[in-house]
């Protein structure tokens, strides 16, 4: 099965190739992908893209870090009851449904002009999507084996490290790896607006605005890049973890 | 007798049909009773009942000493009732853990009942990755993990093969025969009935009444060979015949 994952890439640039060289789209907005990755390749050796790669890793990783360290028992204590869950629905339903990115005016009032804005806004609605994810895989955990778990005599706390906290797990992972993805999202927009010299959102602006196009594509590839290597990490970590799922 | 199980007068329904209407029924303690009736007889709601599970709407039951560390309950689907991200010998450990037992006296215990159900698996693999059959064998030994005194049983052969089915009973009578604890026994096949139980209790259509208790003197262990048995063959034409009753055929 796995060769069948390369046939995606191959059309993507297939498509791109055939309307970049057919001049479908003025060359001038749509650069030939061969030129664009060895772009991409030439600024990775130069290495003037890499303060920029690691300024975006960096923020994500961290806002990332710091959702899933306050999402994650967040999420597994709300969804213990369902009663307590609902009270809070409506608000995790709320500024879930809320862009984040709208958000981030508000936050460069409390935070100011730094990083910590951009990594506080994106942990705040990255780590919405961990509570959500997690909150629901406690609640639709298996009914059957928390009543065999009773009967055994077992204490709540018991049936929650033993069952519950495993049974949340696969729903938990979904909303990892949703999470991951918008972290990336809004870091990546919010280095657009204001206050950092560094960042892949800031030299895709800025390569926007000089009209370096074939910098642009190369910078938003990198981006692309960089949410599925993490997708991908997420989903071997998951894989190893959760390697009973579905069985 | 000495009673391990009484109900007295149970009533239960749902939705307005009556499932129980004042329904009363003693089981003998050490005793292997199979519970035996047609289908929607209630067969499951009763043990539900007796074991906590779902509320009764009236009348009162007791299980003597009752204490959920000295009771277990086999569910039918064994598939949904083992974890998964377990492996065989800690899905067994589990109700010893709930004990709060130290590792030393689980790993004996285990080794215990591994010994004898003579039953050979790689313990640290998963149970997906046994057969079904297997796995109902790990379910079985983690309910019978606490030597309970009160086991019930709610159709543990059905999903099995005749070869597995025969097998598991075997191993079932020879845990009764060392540990002795009183068993409830649901079963839909009149073999399993008369093959493991002292006494089968026939229960009729809803609203559900005990028809008739047989009395099965068959000596145990019970081999394969006594199923072939005159004897054998009296026991199961009276459960018949009580079934026929009970369904109408």
């Amino acid at each position: 099965m796995r060769k069948y994952s390369f046939i995606g890439p191959i059309v993507l640039i297939a498509v791109w190739a055939i309307v970049a060289r057919l001049h479908l789209v003025d060359s001038f907005f749509l650069p030939d992908p061969f030129e664009t990755i060895s772009e991409l390749g030439r600024l990775l050796i130069k290495g003037s893209i890499i303060p920029d790669l690691l300024a975006t890793l960096g923020r994500v990783m961290i806002s990332f870090m710091i959702a899933l360290v306050i999402g994650l028992p967040l999420g597994l204590w709300l969804g213990r009851s369902e009663k307590l869950y609902r009270s809070f629905e409506f608000i995790i339903d709320f500024f879930r449904s809320t862009p984040a990115t709208a958000m981030f005016p508000l936050f460069l009032l409390v935070f100011g002009v730094t990083d910590t804005s951009k990594i506080a806004v994106a942990a705040f609605s990255s780590m919405l999507i961990i509570v959500f994810n997690t909150a629901y895989g406690v609640m639709h955990a298996k009914k059957s084996r928390v009543l065999a778990a009773k009967i055994m005599g077992a204490t709540k706390a018991q049936i929650f490290r033993w069952i519950l906290f495993w049974e949340s797990l696969p729903q938990t992972f979904i909303g990892l790896r949703s999470s991951v993805s918008l972290s990336l999202v809004v870091i990546v927009v919010t280095e657009m607006f204001i206050g950092t010299p560094t960042g892949i959102g800031r030299r895709i602006i800025d390569s926007q605005i000089t009209y370096e196009i074939k910098t642009m594509y190369a910078a938003i590839l990198l981006a692309g890049i960089i949410g599925y290597l993490l997708n991908l990490l997420l989903l071997a970590f998951e894989k190893k973890v959760l390697h009973w799922n579905g069985k | 007798m000495t009673k391990a199980v009484a109900v007295n007068n149970l009533r239960k329904s749902f939705n307005q049909t009556e499932v129980f209407q004042d329904f009363s029924l003693d089981i003998e303690e050490g005793k292997i009773t199979a519970i035996f009736g047609p289908n929607g007889s209630g067969k499951s709601t009763l043990l539900n009942i007796l074991s906590g599970i779902i509320p009764k709407d009236g009348g009162n039951y007791h299980i003597e000493n009752f204490n959920h560390f000295q009771f277990s309950y086999i569910f039918q689907n064994y598939r949904e009732s083992l974890l998964p991200w377990r492996t065989n010998f800690e899905n067994v450990a589990l109700p010893l853990q709930i004990q709060g037992k130290t590792k030393s006296e689980i790993k004996e215990r285990v080794e215990k009942l591994q010994k004898l159900f003579e039953f050979k698996i790689n313990w640290d693999h998963y149970p997906y990755e046994l057969s079904g059959g297997q796995q109902q064998i790990v379910a079985f030994m983690r309910a019978l993990i606490t030597e309970p005194n009160v086991l019930f049983i709610d159709e543990p052969f059905s999903a099995l093969d005749y070869e597995n089915n025969l097998r598991l009973r075997e191993h079932l009578q020879k845990y009764y025969l060392t540990f002795k604890p009183t068993i409830l026994l649901i079963t839909h096949n009149i073999e399993e009935a008369v093959h493991l139980a002292d006494k089968i209790v026939v229960l009729s259509k809803k609203p559900t009444q005990t028809l008739e208790t047989i009395e099965n003197p068959l000596p145990y262990p019970r081999s394969l060979q006594s199923l072939k048995t005159e004897q054998f063959h009296q026991v199961k034409d009276k459960v018949l015949t009580a079934f026929q009753k009970a369904a109408n055929l």
